[in-house]
């Protein structure tokens, strides 16, 4: 249990720290974005600002040199007393540097003696005010100031920066919230997982996680630990299968041995009798070595996977030798044994595909009806090595096509002849081994096994 | 013939040690890898029977430190690693032959026969192979029995040639598989009895004395001996 929480601990920090991570970078970008807005519309309204001003002071210039200076003090007088725009500020200064007329009282020294564009603080009644001006040298002396008080790009500045703060706290509020919820589903859709692979590795092999088939990344994961679920079952019950038919197998002809023998102690049996009766029992035991190593034998090329560095051989000649040393049998048979076989390399060991190809062959010919062709085909369809063994002999049923595979497997109407029911657990255990895959399938009649197998790798 | 046959299990090793001996062989025998050395370097044996897993010095080292010192006796190594690698690795230490367990006993007495027959079999240059009146060319490729030609397929020219060379000794089916066909698999049926028959119309059709026996329980002898 402790390690399941510290185990769901860990997927929570992880998905915190992820969701951590989108939050940050979202805040971020949502800063980034404001920050530029703020800059691109605080530049609009200064601009703006700027060219009010300038129009305002070339037009009182222009009028300075229609009607003088008089004309002018008389008009900024007028305009401070009755203001078309509140924010509009004007001021006089003669060529003495006295005040002729506008706003102010007085103007700081730094700004009075300054040309061109200034900015300085106004004392208002609501407080601080920054003015924007420009001031204008007029010929014959004297300077005009005209300004105006940038009190509405200081709302918007001030609204920006309270709108940016409530903005930056929902956020982050939003960005806890979403890392919260994503730590939570992960959490649950992993804990099902962390309890049901904890039960199966406590012996509940039936279970399943389930599925939604979202395809998403937990859906995936859980089929593909499903999958490998199946597989391990599915190789639990081929031993347990394969235990119960070697139990079967195995103790069938050693109890018929022990009967024999025991036979022969207690019976008085004619000294003629007792040798066939020895033969028999030996040749009883010597049937049971056979399978016995055919088992062995089978559970090593099980155990067996392809490698890299296997060697390459040719399985053309394999398999023509193996034509080779079944054609008498077929002949005998009165069966044709047509092979057809085309160079093809391979990556592996020539001795199993050898009894690959016999085992394949010997069933062939143990089930072809006489007078028929067993055709032997081995050839390259540019993605495989095939191997092909058909023959017209009763066939095997669908429904049976896959069970033949399995250990002792052996079909009710072949029971009684000979073979270990392992020829075929052996072909396939030799074609899995070289990464191959063997099929039976219908020859119309008969039975056709077809053996895939892939390429010699480049090493 | 001196036989030394190191096996720890005391089943097996007096098993073969009577089987051996009923043969017409002296028999000595070892339980574990040191003794069956020292035996073998200091006693002269024809042929010496070894087990590959044993106590002290393992199957294989004994092995190795005879060839080492340069001592050619034939060995037949016994294991229960059937495996390809691992007969391959047990050639490579030496060995003149591998017998996986378990085996029958006439199995393995056909393998020591063929073993102490290898010792003076006919050399590699000799070119012509005669049992009775049964005489096979390896120049020509000729096989010829009384003085009739016999037309043989290059496999049964092999396989006649392979028991020529075991003349009058029992080769065992796996034995012929091997030697003949080269191949280490496990036949379903038995495959070579047809190839036996075969070979058997074409030289011994016509004769009133058969050469090919079949050796019940164990396999085939070509022989004048009854």
């Amino acid at each position: 249990m402790n390690r399941i929480s510290r185990a769901l601990n860990a997927a929570r920090s992880t998905s915190a720290r992820l969701a951590l991570a989108i939050g940050g970078l979202f805040l971020m970008s949502y800063l980034l974005l404001g920050a530029g807005l703020y800059v691109a519309v605080s530049a609009i309204f200064a601009q703006d600002l700027h060219e009010v001003i300038r129009l305002d002071s070339a037009d009182l210039v222009e009028m300075y040199k229609e009607s003088g200076l008089s004309a002018m003090r008389t008009e900024i007088a007028e305009r401070t007393a009755a203001p078309e725009d509140d924010n509009a500020v004007y001021e006089l200064i003669g060529p003495k540097g006295e005040l002729l007329a506008g706003q102010f009282a007085s103007l700081p020294e730094a700004v009075r003696k300054s040309d061109g564009w200034v900015e300085f603080d106004e004392n208002t009644e609501g407080g601080v005010v920054k003015v924007v001006a420009k001031m204008q040298a007029l010929k014959g002396g004297g300077v005009l100031l005209t300004g105006r008080r940038s009190r509405n790009q200081e709302r918007f500045e001030a609204l920006v920066r309270r709108t940016s703060l409530f903005a930056l706290l929902a956020a982050a509020g939003l960005g806890g919230l979403i890392g919260w919820i994503t730590a939570r589903l992960v959490a649950r859709r992993l804990e099902s997982t962390y309890d049901i692979t904890r039960r199966v590795g406590a012996g509940e092999l039936a279970l399943r996680i389930p599925e939604d088939d979202s395809d998403d990344s937990f859906d995936r994961l859980a089929k593909r630990i499903n999958a490998m679920l199946d597989r391990i079952q599915e190789l639990l019950d081929g031993v347990r299968h394969a235990t119960d038919h070697i139990a079967h197998d195995l103790r069938t002809p050693l109890t018929r041995l022990r009967n024999r023998l025991e036979e022969m102690r207690s019976r008085d049996v004619p000294a003629d009798q007792f040798a066939a009766e020895l033969d028999a029992a030996t040749a009883e035991t010597d049937q049971l070595l056979a399978t016995f190593g055919a088992l062995l034998r089978l559970t090593r090329i099980e155990a067996q996977t392809a490698r890299a560095d296997d060697p390459e051989f040719a399985l053309e000649p394999v398999v023509q030798d193996a034509a080779e040393l079944y054609a008498p049998i077929a002949s005998e048979r009165g069966i044709v044994l047509d092979a057809q076989t085309t160079p093809c390399r391979l990556r592996g060991d020539a001795d199993q595909l050898f009894q690959l190809v016999a085992n394949l062959l010997d069933n062939a010919l143990k089930y072809a009806a006489q007078g028929t062709r067993v055709t032997l085909r081995l050839y390259d369809d540019g993605d495989a090595v095939l191997l092909v063994v058909g023959d017209h002999g009763a066939g095997v049923p669908q429904a049976d096509r896959e069970r033949v595979f399995d250990r002792f497997i052996r079909l009710e109407e072949h029971r009684g002849s000979a073979g270990s029911g392992l020829g075929l657990s052996l072909v396939r255990a030799i074609a899995h081994r070289h990464g191959g895959t063997v099929t039976l399938e219908d020859n119309d009649p008969g039975l056709r096994a077809v053996v895939r197998l892939p390429h010699a790798l480049p090493s | 013939m001196r036989i030394l046959i190191v096996e720890d299990d005391p089943h097996t090793s007096t098993f073969i040690a009577k089987g051996l001996t009923e043969d017409g062989h002296t028999v000595d025998q070892a339980d574990n890898g040191r003794d069956g050395l020292f035996l073998a370097t200091t006693e002269a044996y024809d042929a010496i029977v070894l087990d590959r897993m044993l106590p002290a010095v393992d199957g294989l080292t004994v092995l190795r430190t005879l060839r080492g010192s340069g001592n050619a006796v034939p060995v037949l190594v016994l294991t229960a690693l059937g495996d390809v690698d691992h007969r391959v690795e047990g050639l490579r230490a030496g060995a003149d032959d591998y017998l996986v367990k378990p085996f029958a006993y006439a199995e393995l007495s056909a393998r020591i026969d063929s073993l102490l027959r290898r010792r003076h079999a006919p050399s590699a240059e000799t070119t012509e192979l005669r049992v009775g009146d049964l005489e096979l060319n390896l120049l020509t490729r000729e096989a010829r029995r009384a003085g009739r030609t016999i037309e043989l397929q290059p496999r049964e020219f092999r396989l006649l040639e392979y028991l020529m060379r075991q003349a009058e000794r029992v080769v065992t089916r796996t034995m012929l598989l091997e030697a003949v066909w080269d191949y280490h698999f496990d036949p379903q049926t038995n495959v070579i009895d047809v190839h036996i028959s075969r070979l058997r119309q074409k030289i011994d059709r016509h004769h009133p004395k058969p050469l090919l026996h079949t050796v019940r329980g164990a396999g085939y002898r070509l022989g004048v001996r009854e």
